[in-house]
């Protein structure tokens, strides 16, 4: 598009300078910052012979107002069509210089900037060398220039609904928070009901709240917020669409129950005969009915089948809950139904599983009934547990009198493919031995440690006063094999700090069992586009600087999903992604920025490299009338980072603004 | 184009032709310059957004036409600005760096590096040392080789 | 052979009925060259031979003559591999430029393949060819009634000598039975080996003589079955301009190291690159060269498991070393 033609020579002196672009050098002094070291003068008059320079000159402080009015002026005057600054590094002023050619009317594209500041009189006191590397350097971007093209952004409008999947605290957090703030909100819960795993705590640290009392009410907000709309049982079944424009499916599973009719009074469950039933909610220590509601707080408050107990659903017999609903709520024939939603923007808080203990051989491998995880410890203290909040052990229903929890079960263990910490274990652990000493006053309470995790506030503080107060004994030290002995429990360990071996009979263990990525958390990585780590928690797009953002444009994160952390820390994300969402959406359209890649058709193959590297997915499949097909960049989603255009082969992808021709243009200014 | 000599490049004695990310390098290269560490001056910096976008065919055009050196530095793996880029730039610039010596190209005159925007110390290092070996390794001596092969008797036909 | 060539035929006389086209070798114009063969009709499945001078690589025609990578067109392939061919062929559906669905492959386990510009040199005046049988260290050639004794490391292909896969690592079906291999697995590439040995100098002045011959023809390219750009090649393009057309020495070198970057992890060693060559030139070796480097960085082999990621199209943000 750009080249020289050549200068003409007319008749006699005459001579005629052929321009395809007119280019105006211009090359600021910065006081003595540049100009101390640097010939400036030089440099422009340099710069002026180059190919395409019409006009060159120099200037104290071209950042200034009458600096930019010279180049404002000068474009005017010499017709430019192109400015290169020689100046500080572009990373400073180029907006500034950006803006002052557009007023001039000029593309704020077709300018470039060459860093003789930072990279060059600042780091050397070689005038000579210095005159020479900042004339090298204009001359780098008057090339690169010469290839610029003018680029224009677009803009494309936004769906200001938020999708919400996963429905605990720190997805109920940002469903309210956005809701709230005037947004539309879907929210997606996998189980029938929402809440979490917080719903399912006695007690949170380390205040000793009641966790539904505190959860219930946002609960309670959900379900009667006019914005939000909840999809319990339900799951992400596919994601297209981009930024703005999501289009989502969900499939809904099937309840067997039409909950628009149920009232959740309960009757069912009350005559349902099939009482084998899991109860997952309580952590498989009691049974519960083949129709149930979870728990009485659940929202939705409806109830459920399981169709693995089902006396109707597995053998065709029953059906004694159709007979006394009152409201006709009962549908055996019901089955999954797939629903679309669309959104401008996502935010992921599908929250984690607990690691499963049993590979523990040395701790029972999950043989033992009363070597149980923390979480079904948590079920028992709670009053609306199994044991109305009696601790009893689970194999004859005694009160235990000496229990002792064992921390870093599944975390800090290599050996295990657990190597991290999961953060909150040793807070839970003081808080459980304080309600056991609450419970129990004469139970005696040991916890086994390898340190002790306590960052926030009143943390430290509140595991002292297990000790000190509770009279919870803690010995540094692992537990290396527990077995029974009679109905006892033998806990072999160690205490490093006092060089001795530890043995207490105990009647109840308690495993810190540690948090790992929610199960199913990769596939839905998968088809959100997002990334995820070697344990499946998912990628935040900056670890310090942008904890709650993916780089998938549209799609933040929030809560453990994204690591193990405590309940105010989900809460705090959960904010954090409503605030990222509204951010998004405090305009009816987003402007892309132009310097994204672009795909010429005719020079694509089809051969999909550069779909497969995009760290973004904003590349995809389009076939054109003759049946081929050739990729095409979705603009809005596109960062810019260039990696399809070193990836493309015949080189079809380029990256605007930093296409081949102009890093070429500028490496042939430095050999040729 | 490429036949217009400019005049600067005949004066210099030696080119390195650095190829920075805006995000990490170029910034540290930046505040290398704020806090005034001294640097020889034969570098000559091409910017790009992420060493991602480097393709191993510019290092090759840069030394291939001439130039004695070739750096590019990137951010440090697992801090890239657009999450994964400098990743591929690591595979793809070691491979055609253990490459170059193969058609006879010192491996010393190219080098890929991270450095991060705080880091402008290292950048100082880093150009001051690598400006250095290339000035030990002299001027690129082009392709033509100083040496006859001799024939491979594999090769015969 | 003619067993072989009885039973390649056999074999596509079994299931020619649900394949629209049979890619082959049959005679070519004089005896001492065959020729690719697209059989189209059943009459014409007799022509089809097999023996040490099909040397052609077929799967360079999947791709650019036959859109093999469109699933929902008719076309169903039915092709001949040898042990380097069918590796292309894997490395072709690595990528997802050829659907497997569309494809019977007929695999034919391999002693190697003559290059007859040696041949030809060693034995001049050599007219016509009855048969040629290669043992492994001999070759046999009968030609006017005769049986002639070559010395395999002599006449076969410079890829035969260093072959480690003469049996195909992808096929329908298998005529005969495998053969030994003449190099390790693991084996270095020896001529390489030998290249890594010299001086820094010496390399660059055997790369020097040998480029300056190119003439830009790009016979290499056209005849590789990985390069599908063809004539979107960036070796050509006025734009984005990697390369002038300028006939000097860092021209021809830029074209060459192209090709390498761009087939690093890619190339299957076929070998077809260095036989079309009409100046001579053993561009096999660059390829050679980065393979091995390859296989060093990532433990990864071109065209052997399809269900493999190239190693330049991903990453592993715990590697080290690097």
């Amino acid at each position: 598009m750009t080249g020289v033609i050549g200068h003409a020579h007319g008749p006699g002196t005459l001579k005629i300078e052929v321009y395809v672009m007119r280019i105006g050098v211009f090359v600021c002094k910065c006081g003595t910052n540049i100009a101390g070291t640097v010939d400036t003068a030089a440099v422009a008059k340099k710069a002026r012979s180059f190919p395409d320079v019409a006009y060159a000159t120099e200037y104290v402080y071209m950042c200034s107002e009458p600096g930019q009015q010279e180049i404002q002026e000068a474009i005017k005057t010499h017709n430019l069509q192109g400015v290169v600054v020689a100046a500080c590094s572009p990373r400073m002023h180029e907006p500034t210089f950006r803006r002052a050619v557009e007023k001039a009317g000029l593309n704020r594209y077709m300018f470039e900037q060459a860093n003789i500041r930072e990279h060059c009189s600042w780091v050397s006191n070689d005038k000579a060398a210095n005159t020479l590397k900042a004339m090298d350097t204009v001359r780098m971007s008057v090339e690169k220039l010469r290839f610029n093209e003018p680029l224009f952004s677009s803009q494309v409008p936004i769906n200001k609904r938020v999708l919400i999947i996963g429905g605990g605290v720190a997805g109920i957090q940002a469903a309210l928070d956005c809701a709230d703030g005037g947004l539309d909100v879907v929210m997606v819960e996998r189980e029938s009901t929402i809440g979490g795993k917080m719903a399912k705590l006695d007690k949170t640290f380390p205040t000793i709240d009641c966790s539904s009392c505190i959860l219930g009410p946002k609960m309670v907000d959900v379900a009667q917020n006019e914005n939000i709309t909840l999809h319990a049982c339900s799951e992400i079944e596919s994601v297209s669409g981009y930024v703005g424009n999501f289009s989502v499916q969900i499939r809904k599973k099937a309840t067997y129950v039409d909950w628009d009719a149920c009232t959740g009074c309960g009757v069912c469950t009350e005559k349902c005969p099939s009482k084998k039933a899991y109860d997952k909610f309580n952590e498989g220590l009691a049974t519960t009915t083949a129709i149930n509601i979870p728990f009485p707080q659940a929202i939705p408050k409806k109830a459920v089948i399981d169709p693995d107990y089902c006396l109707y659903l597995t053998k065709g017999k029953c059906r004694l809950c159709e007979k006394v609903c009152q409201v006709n709520a009962i549908r055996f024939d019901m089955e999954d139904e797939i629903i679309t939603e669309e959104v401008g923007a996502i935010i992921t808080a599908t929250g984690y599983d607990l690691f499963d203990a049993s590979v523990y051989g040395e701790y029972g491998g999950g043989r033992y009934p009363d070597v149980i995880s923390a979480m079904q410890y948590e079920r028992l203290l709670s009053a609306a547990g199994p044991t109305g909040g009696h601790v009893k052990r689970p194999s004859d229903g005694k009160e235990p009198r000496d229990i002792v929890f064992i921390s870093c079960v599944g975390s800090r263990d290599p050996s295990v493919g657990r190597p991290y910490c999961s953060a909150v274990c040793c807070m839970y652990i003081a808080k459980q031995a304080i309600m056991t000493r609450d419970h129990l006053p004469d139970s005696n309470c040991y916890v086994s440690y390898m340190d002790i995790r306590s960052p926030g506030k009143n943390y430290d503080e509140f595991v002292r006063r297990a000790q000190e107060e509770y009279g919870v004994q803690y010995f540094r030290g692992r537990v290396g094999k527990i077995y029974p002995r009679g109905d006892k429990l033998i806990v072999q360990g160690a205490d490093t700090l006092m060089g001795l071996q530890v043995e207490i009979e105990a009647d109840l263990v308690v495993l810190a069992t540690g948090i790992q990525a929610a199960a199913g958390a990769e596939d839905l990585a998968e088809k959100l586009r997002i990334s995820y780590d070697q344990y499946g928690f998912y990628m935040e797009s900056h670890p310090k600087l942008r904890p709650v953002e993916t780089n998938t444009a549209g799609v933040f994160l929030a809560g453990v999903c994204q690591g193990p952390k405590d309940i105010p820390a989900s809460v705090g994300q959960g904010s954090a992604a409503a605030s990222k969402v509204q951010l998004l959406f405090a305009r009816d359209t987003i402007e892309t920025d132009p310097q994204v890649a672009s795909v010429n058709d005719q020079v694509c193959v089809g051969c999909g490299k550069c779909i497969d590297v995009c760290p973004f997915g904003a590349i995809q499949w389009k076939t054109l009338r003759d049946g081929s097909r050739k990729a095409e960049v979705l603009e809005t989603v596109c960062q810019g980072c260039g990696l399809c255009n070193a990836t493309c082969p015949p080189k079809a992808i380029q990256l605007r603004h930093c296409k081949d021709d102009q890093i070429l243009a500028a490496v042939n200014a430095v050999c040729a | 184009m490429e036949d217009q000599q400019a005049t600067t490049t005949q004066e210099q004695k030696i080119r390195i032709v650095g190829f920075l990310c805006n995000w990490c390098s170029y910034g540290g290269a930046d505040t290398a310059g704020v806090c005034r560490f001294k640097q020889p001056t034969d570098v000559r910096i091409v910017r790009i957004p992420c060493t991602g976008r480097m393709d191993p065919m510019f290092v090759a055009k840069a030394l291939i036409n001439g130039a004695d050196g070739v750096l590019v530095s990137g951010c440090h793996p697992n801090d890239c600005h657009y999450s994964v880029g400098n990743f591929y730039a690591r595979r793809r610039m070691e491979a055609f760096k253990r490459f170059l010596p193969f058609i006879g190209i010192d491996t010393r005159r190219f080098r890929y590096t991270w450095v991060s925007a705080s880091e402008g110390q290292v950048w100082q290092q880093v150009i001051t040392e690598f400006t250095e070996e290339i000035h030990r390794l002299g001027p690129n001596p082009g392709l033509a080789g100083t040496a006859e092969a001799g024939r491979i008797p594999a090769l015969a036909i | 052979m003619k067993d072989t060539t009885n039973a390649v035929q056999e074999a596509v006389k079994k299931v020619f009925d649900g394949l629209d086209v049979v890619l082959g070798w049959k005679p070519g114009y004089d005896s001492r060259h065959m020729t690719p063969a697209f059989i189209r009709k059943a009459g014409d499945i007799d022509q089809m031979v097999f023996n040490p001078l099909c040397v052609q690589n077929l799967s360079g025609y999947l791709v650019n003559t036959l859109d093999a990578g469109d699933a929902e067109k008719e076309s169903r392939i039915g092709i001949c591999v040898k042990g380097c061919d069918s590796r292309s062929v894997v490395e072709l559906i690595q990528e997802g430029l050829v659907a497997r669905e569309r494809l019977h492959i007929i695999g034919i386990p391999c002693r190697g393949v003559v290059d007859m510009k040696k041949l030809e040199r060693l034995r001049p005046g050599l007219e016509s060819v009855e048969q040629v049988t290669v043992e492994s260290d001999e070759v046999i050639v009968t030609t006017a009634g005769n049986p002639e004794r070559f010395p395999a490391e002599k006449v076969l292909a410079h890829k035969c000598l260093q072959c480690r896969y003469p049996n195909p690592v992808i096929y329908d079906e298998l005529i005969g039975d495998p053969v030994a291999a003449r190099c390790d697995k693991d084996a270095p590439p020896p001529v390489v080996e030998t290249l890594d040995g010299l001086s820094l100098e010496e390399r660059a002045g055997f790369w020097s003589s040998e480029l300056d011959r190119c003439i830009r023809c790009y016979a290499c390219r056209n005849a590789c079955p990985l390069c599908v750009c063809q004539d979107n090649c960036i070796a050509e393009t006025r734009s984005p301009k990697w390369v002038s057309q300028r006939s000097g020495l860092p021209e021809k070198f830029l074209f060459h190291l192209i090709r390498t970057v761009h087939l690093a992890g890619r190339c299957t060693e076929c070998g077809e690159c260095m036989r079309v060559c009409p100046v001579g030139i053993p561009v096999t070796l660059l390829m050679e060269k980065m393979n091995h480097i390859v296989k060093d960085l990532f433990d990864y082999e071109a065209g052997i498991d399809p269900e493999l990621k190239l190693p330049f199209q991903g990453y592993d943000p715990s590697e080290s070393g690097i």
